[in-house]
C-alpha cells in the first residue's frame, strides 16, 4: 500500500512568543494508507482539528513535515498549496461553513467556480451531487430553510465536488443523529470502496472510531495511541 | 485560467451584490446621497466660475467707484476728466446701474451707458453679442437691448407676452411710474449673469428709471492701454482720486468667485462627511469586523480560490456599487440642476439676493469633475472593501475560519 498522508514530527503552535502561547500539536508522526479511512480520536482541545488543518494544507506546521504522497508539501508556495486544495483535497468542516445568502445548489457549485467550469456547468455538477446524497427535494433551498443533517450532506457533496483524493471531515457526527450518522459513514464507505479516496475523520464519537479502519487518538496535542 | 473562470468570479460577485441587499443598498444610497449633493454644487460652482470668467472677460479692465462714509454713491460728472487723464487709461464711460422691474416682481438689471464708447471697446459689448436687433445709438432714448431671461420670462408670465425686437416694455420707475421703452436687440451673451435679466439702455432713460441726478454715475468703467499693468493704473486712479475704489478685473473676479465657491465649499464639505460615512459603511461591512464576511474569504481560500480571486470578487462588489451609486448621483444631480434648477441649493450658492430668472442659473459639467467624482466614489470604496479582503485572503484559511 501506498501512503496517502504522512506527518514527521509536526509541531504547531499558535501566538508564538506572546503568552498565549499554545502547541496545539506536538510531535506528532503519522502515516495514513492510500484508500483508506483513518479516525483521528480524542476529546475536545485534543489536536484533532489542527491536524486536519495541518494535512488539509490550511495551516503550515510550526515544526516537522508533510507529505502528501511523496511530496513534502508543508514547504510549498501558498500558490501552490492553494492549487493542491483546489484540486486534491475536499473538506467537510465542523460547522459546514456554507454561505446562508447562497442555495443549496450554489454552495455546493462554489468549489468549482475558481475552475474553467462555467458556472451553469458547475451547477449541474452540484445538482447531481446533492441528488446523490438524497437532496433533489433541497435543491434551492438557502441552508436557513435545511436541517442539520441536511446541511451536513450539503457539505459532503460540496466536498466531492473537486473529486478529490484527500476527504477531510471534521466532526461530521455532531450535528446528526445516529441514525445520520450511519448513512454519512455508509456514504463515506462508498466513497472510498468505489473512488479509492482516502478519508480522514476527526472525532470523539466511538460510532466513528469503532468504523474507521485506523484510529490515531489525541491527548493534548500529542498522539497516544496509533493504528 | 481563461475566460470562463473570470466569467464566474463576476457572476458570483453580482450575485452577492444582490445578495448582500441591505449593504449594497446602503452602500449605493449613501454614495447617491453625497454625489447627488457633490454634484449638484459642483456643476452649479463650474458654471459660474465659467460664468465669472465671461463676464469678466465682457467687461471693463478697471471699475472705479465712489465711497462716501463707506457706502457707495453717485459720482458726479466732474471725476471723467480726472479719470481720463490719467497715464494708461485708454478709455473710460460713465455706466449707471440699478434695479426695476416689468410688473412680474421679478428685479431686473438695468445698465445705463453712452452707447458709442460702450460699442467701441472691441470684445466687450457689440452686435456680436446680440442674438437679434442691432447695438444702442448715440441718439436712442428710451431704447433697450433685453437678455434671453427677460424674454423668457414675458412668456411664461400671467399674460404671457411674445416680445421681441420691435415690441415695447414698460419699466417701473423708482417713483413707481410706467416708462415705455421699445426693444432694439436681445442679448446672445457667452454670460447668464451678466446678461440674462440685463437691461441695456442709454445714460438718460436709466437715470430716469433709477432716480440718478443727472451728470451722476454708479460707476465708470475703464479700459487700460494695450500692455500696461493694469495695477499701476488701478494704483494711480487710487491715489490720484480721494474717495475713489478702484477695482481691477482680478478683483472682481476674485471677489465673485470667492463667494460662490466658498458657499459651494461649504456644502462640498457635508458631501466630505457622507463620503466618509459610506467609507466607514464599506470597511465595515467587508472587514474584519464583518465576521460573516470573513469567513467567506476564509471558506473560498480553503476551497481553493487563490487570493487574486478574492480580491478580484471584492473589487468587482465594490466597483458594481461605487458605480452604480455614484452614476445615480450623478443622473439626479443632471436632473436636479437642469431640469428643476436645482431649487434652494442655486439660491445658496449663488446668494439669495441674485435674480435668478428661471434657466438663469449657470451650469456646466466638465469630463474632469465626473473623472474625479467617480474617482472619489469608487477609489476609497473599492480600498475601504479590497483591503481587509486582501488580509484576510493572505492569512491562512485555518486562523481565519477557526479565528484562532
Amino acid at each position: 500500500m501506498t501512503s496517502a498522508i504522512r506527518t514527521e514530527n509536526v509541531w504547531k503552535t499558535y501566538n508564538q512568543g506572546t503568552p498565549r502561547q499554545v502547541d496545539a500539536v506536538r510531535d506528532i508522526t503519522i502515516e495514513i494508507e492510500e484508500g483508506t479511512i483513518a479516525a483521528l480520536g480524542g476529546p475536545s482541545g485534543s489536536g484533532k482539528s489542527t491536524l486536519l488543518s495541518l494535512i488539509g494544507l490550511l495551516t503550515r506546521p510550526s515544526r516537522g513535515k508533510v507529505f502528501l504522497r511523496t511530496d513534502e508539501v508543508s514547504g510549498f508556495s501558498e500558490v501552490f498549496r492553494t492549487k493542491i486544495r483546489r484540486n486534491t483535497i475536499g473538506f467537510i468542516f465542523q460547522t459546514q461553513y456554507l454561505i446562508p445568502q447562497l442555495t443549496a445548489t450554489e454552495n455546493v457549485a462554489l468549489p468549482l467556480l475558481c475552475t474553467d467550469i462555467s458556472r451553469s456547468e458547475a451547477e449541474a455538477i452540484a445538482r447531481k451531487r446533492l441528488i446523490s446524497v438524497d437532496m433533489e427535494h433541497r435543491l434551492d433551498f438557502t441552508t436557513a430553510q435545511l436541517s442539520g443533517g441536511e446541511l451536513q450532506r450539503v457539505s459532503i457533496a460540496r466536498a466531492m465536488m473537486n473529486n478529490p483524493q484527500i476527504l477531510i471531515a471534521d466532526e461530521p457526527s455532531s450535528s446528526i443523529d445516529e441514525t445520520l450518522t450511519k448513512e454519512l459513514l455508509n456514504t463515506l464507505r462508498t466513497m472510498v470502496n468505489e473512488d479509492g479516496i482516502t478519508v480522514i475523520v476527526a472525532s470523539h464519537d466511538p460510532l466513528v472510531l469503532e468504523w474507521a479502519d485506523t484510529r490515531h487518538l489525541l491527548h493534548d496535542g500529542q498522539l497516544v495511541k496509533d493504528g | 485560467m481563461g475566460v470562463r473562470k473570470h466569467s464566474n468570479l463576476a457572476s458570483y460577485a453580482l450575485g452577492n451584490v444582490l445578495k448582500y441587499r441591505t449593504r449594497s443598498v446602503a452602500i449605493i444610497l449613501a454614495l447617491f446621497i453625497s454625489t447627488s449633493i457633490l454634484c449638484s454644487v459642483e456643476f452649479i460652482r463650474e458654471g459660474v466660475v465659467t460664468d465669472v470668467s465671461a463676464s469678466v472677460d465682457e467687461g471693463p479692465d478697471i471699475i472705479l467707484q465712489k465711497l462716501v462714509g463707506g457706502r457707495q454713491a453717485p459720482i458726479p460728472d466732474s471725476w471723467m476728466g480726472n479719470v481720463t487723464n490719467t497715464a494708461g487709461v485708454r478709455t473710460a464711460t460713465p455706466r449707471v446701474w440699478g434695479y426695476s422691474e416689468v410688473g412680474s416682481g421679478i428685479l431686473l438689471t438695468i445698465m445705463g451707458v453712452n452707447a458709442t464708447e460702450y460699442e467701441s471697446m472691441s470684445g466687450v459689448v457689440g452686435t456680436d453679442v446680440l442674438e437679434t436687433g442691432r447695438f444702442l445709438n448715440e441718439t436712442d432714448y428710451r431704447k433697450m437691448i433685453i437678455g434671453q431671461g427677460i424674454v423668457d420670462i414675458m412668456a411664461t408670465s400671467a399674460i404671457s407676452q411674445q416680445i421681441h425686437v420691435g415690441s415695447l416694455l414698460s419699466l417701473i420707475t423708482f417713483e413707481g411710474e410706467l416708462i415705455e421703452f421699445e426693444i432694439v436687440g436681445i442679448f446672445d451673451s457667452d454670460s447668464k449673469i451678466y446678461s440674462y435679466d440685463m437691461i441695456l439702455t442709454d445714460l438718460k432713460s436709466a437715470r430716469e428709471v433709477l432716480g440718478y441726478d443727472n451728470s451722476t454715475f454708479t460707476d465708470i468703467a475703464i479700459w487700460t492701454n494695450y500692455g500696461t499693468d493694469l495695477n499701476s493704473v488701478a494704483f494711480r486712479l487710487d491715489t490720484g482720486i480721494g474717495e475713489a475704489r478702484v477695482l481691477t478685473r482680478d478683483a472682481i473676479s476674485d471677489l465673485m468667485l470667492k463667494a460662490y465657491t466658498g458657499r459651494a465649499g461649504i456644502t462640498a464639505l457635508l458631501w466630505l462627511v457622507v463620503l466618509l460615512a459610506v467609507i466607514l459603511l464599506a470597511f465595515t461591512a467587508s472587514s474584519a469586523g464583518s465576521e460573516e464576511a470573513r469567513r467567506e474569504v476564509g471558506l473560498l481560500k480553503a476551497l481553493g480560490f487563490d487570493t487574486v480571486d478574492v480580491l478580484e470578487i471584492r473589487m468587482l462588489e465594490s466597483i458594481t456599487l461605487s458605480l452604480l451609486g455614484v452614476s445615480l448621483g450623478i443622473s439626479f444631480a443632471i436632473i436636479f440642476d437642469f431640469i428643476f434648477g436645482a431649487p434652494l441649493l442655486a439660491g445658496y450658492i449663488l446668494g439669495w439676493s441674485l435674480v435668478l430668472l428661471p434657466g438663469g442659473i449657470p451650469l456646466t459639467i466638465s469630463v474632469s469633475t465626473l473623472f474625479t467624482v467617480y474617482a472619489v466614489g469608487v477609489i476609497p470604496i473599492l480600498v475601504a472593501a479590497v483591503v481587509p479582503s486582501w488580509r484576510n485572503a493572505i492569512t491562512e484559511p485555518d486562523v481565519v475560519l477557526r479565528g484562532v
